[in-house]
């Protein structure tokens, strides 16, 4: 996780810890997350790889669609 | 004390004084400065005692144009150190002296490519600890010498030797480049500080090379050199640094004619491992940290992983069980399914090479779905690499315990047993194996015959279900084509009693490696 000062509030940008293609949304912009829960289900040889909330907050951004191909360490969702 | 003796005795403590002044205070504090210490300090803080050697070499320290500025102590401090409570021979660049540069200006060099520290590593047959901090040669070099010089006029053999005979290890703080890098690579185990930096040849050099603009940590910083491989782990500082050696070396023997030292045995082998059946994912398609497995498995507390940051498929590190330091290794579904990819696999041959010569029995995790297959695991020769990591069991010379965890599939399979030793291979319910899974090997085996058929749709259900029935496992273990099958729950013991009968091997097996070829294709 690296976490980017924006205002007061800390944003994390969620990475892709593997090379993967973009299975399921499960949290759309606006969604509330808490930490630990699943935001983006990629899918890696046929594993489901959760992109799990690394802290409590707010989707503020995807930056993926589903069946996207992504890469490891691309972003993946921001949380704020 | 006659005056005879205290103009000897003054002389010697004003050289001694000079040879603690380092490169002097400017360069002192510009390492203060960056938050590192001088290699003075850290042999100071690393070291329990240290009796040094070369003490008063000196360099002449000279200008561009040849002109004698002064003399200044040589640019390596080494000697004999009690290091983690071992005799181990330790030293370091001193960068405060010409970046570190190598000493061809003594008459004997005394470390950093061969040297006298390495001939008390070699002569003594006790542990290495290098503290690497340099940019290499430089032209400078030819002025010292009055000529120019073949660098293969060094010979680098001994490094390599010592490979063979007695762990070597080294930390990186500050930059490491050029002959410094390389002879950071020729370690068993390597850690470097966040902030440090490692490469062939750094920024000026690749500018004037490629016209590329780079900064020093883009082009060589820790998270390049340890996603690369070339280094092995990441510290937070120096101390933490120091504290990984340590931690290393606590499982390493002395050299290869010993026995690793065996660790307390406060942890019941037959402790509740209930928390397995939590963290393993009956659903193939669910993935688990391999840490997450391993770490239940092992003495509590005992896993230090190595090379957490590259070759993701597979986990490696040092670990105790009963007591006895052992290598692990798991692959990691977390990182593409846990297929083994030609980085893996060249992070496995190096911990297992490293495994056997230090006579560290073996234990592999295994929930491999293959080779990794695509574009870029081709362009990455992952089928030699591959072939090289299952050589690497082949020729590793210890007990290897293997527990099929889930997957097992294809030829990465066999990097994961010795086939030609005890193979012993013990399997928990959840595991599954065979050449390819039932769902993508019917479709690629029977093809043809499913398009002919009248209804291909419900041929394939019909081919899919044999299949099905044909890979349960338990038809395996009842032709006793896999050792054991056990309740995950009973891993511990069960592998710690055979780890103890492997012992009487082990004890036996001592000296140097005895491998039987002397290529890797």
């Amino acid at each position: 996780m690296r976490l980017e000062k924006k205002g007061h509030a800390a944003m994390a940008t969620h990475h892709a810890p593997t090379d993967a293609t973009v299975w399921k949304i499960v949290k759309n912009v606006g969604d509330v997350v808490a930490e630990g829960e699943e935001i983006v289900i990629l899918e890696s040889m046929k594993m489901e790889v959760p992109v799990l909330a690394e802290q409590d907050g707010t989707v503020t951004k995807l930056h993926v669609e589903p069946n996207q191909a992504i890469a490891e360490d691309e972003p993946v969702a921001d949380v704020e | 004390m006659n005056d005879e003796w205290k103009a000897k005795l003054t002389e010697f403590e004003s050289r001694r004084k000079r040879a603690r002044e380092l490169g002097g205070q400017r360069r002192i504090d510009r390492a203060h400065t960056a938050g590192r210490y001088t290699i003075r300090e850290r042999l100071e803080r690393a070291a329990e005692s240290f009796s040094e050697v070369g003490e008063f070499a000196t360099y002449d320290d000279v200008d561009a144009l040849g002109n004698l500025r002064g003399q200044l102590p040589a640019s390596y401090v080494m000697g004999l150190g009690t290091f983690a409570g071992r005799h181990v021979a330790i030293g370091g660049e001193d960068f405060t002296v010409r970046a570190g540069a190598p000493q061809t200006y003594l008459d004997r060099m005394k470390g950093g490519l061969g040297g006298f520290i390495e001939d008390l590593a070699h002569e003594y047959r006790i542990p290495l600890v290098m503290f690497m901090e340099g940019v290499g040669g430089d032209v400078a070099a030819q002025g010292e010498k009055g000529h120019s010089y073949l660098v293969s006029s060094l010979s680098w053999k001994r490094s390599y030797e010592l490979l063979a005979e007695v762990p070597v290890l080294a930390m990186v703080s500050g930059a490491s480049a050029g002959g410094t890098a390389g002879r950071t690579v020729l370690s068993h185990f390597s850690v470097m500080t966040k902030d440090s930096v490692f490469f062939a040849g750094g920024p000026p050099l690749v500018k004037r090379a490629l016209g590329k603009d780079l900064t020093k940590e883009e082009l060589g910083g820790a998270q390049v050199a340890t996603r690369s491989g070339a280094i092995d782990n990441l510290a937070e500082d120096e101390d933490d640094a120091f504290e990984q050696l340590k931690t290393f070396l606590s499982y390493m023997p002395q050299n290869v004619w010993e026995m690793p030292p065996r660790g307390e045995r406060t942890d019941p082998v037959d402790r509740p491992l209930d928390e397995i059946l939590d963290i393993l994912p009956t659903n193939g398609r669910k993935p688990y940290k391999a840490v997450s497995v391993i770490e239940p498995i092992v003495d509590r507390g005992s896993f230090f992983e190595i090379g957490k940051y590259w070759g993701k498929s597979v986990t490696t590190g040092l670990a105790r069980l009963d007591g006895i330091p052992v290598g692990v290794l798991a692959s990691n579904p977390m990182h593409l399914g846990g297929a083994m990819d030609a980085q893996a696999a060249e992070k496995q041959i190096r911990f297992v090479d490293m495994c056997s010569t230090f006579h560290l029995p073996l234990v592999y995790l295994v929930d491999v779905p293959g080779f990794m297959v695509g574009p870029d695991a081709e362009r990455n020769n992952v089928v030699r690499w591959g072939m090289r990591a299952i050589q690497s069991l082949v020729e590793a010379e210890v007990p290897v315990v293997t527990v099929q965890v889930r997957k097992a599939y294809g030829m990465a399979v066999s990097a994961t047993s010795d086939p030609d030793g005890l193979s012993l291979r013990i399997a928990w319910p959840t595991a599954e194996w065979g050449d390819l899974p039932v769902d993508g090997g019917v479709d690629a085996g029977f093809h043809r015959e499913i398009e002919e058929a009248e209804d291909p749709d419900a041929y394939r259900t019909a081919v899919q279900q044999r299949m099905r029935d044909l890979a349960d496992p338990w038809r395996t273990v009842e032709a006793f084509g896999v050792e054991a099958m056990i309740d995950p729950r009973e891993t511990r013991a069960m592998v710690a009693d055979f780890l103890n009968a492997s012992l009487h091997k082990v004890r036996t097996d001592l000296g140097p490696q005895k491998r039987q070829w002397t290529i890797r294709p």
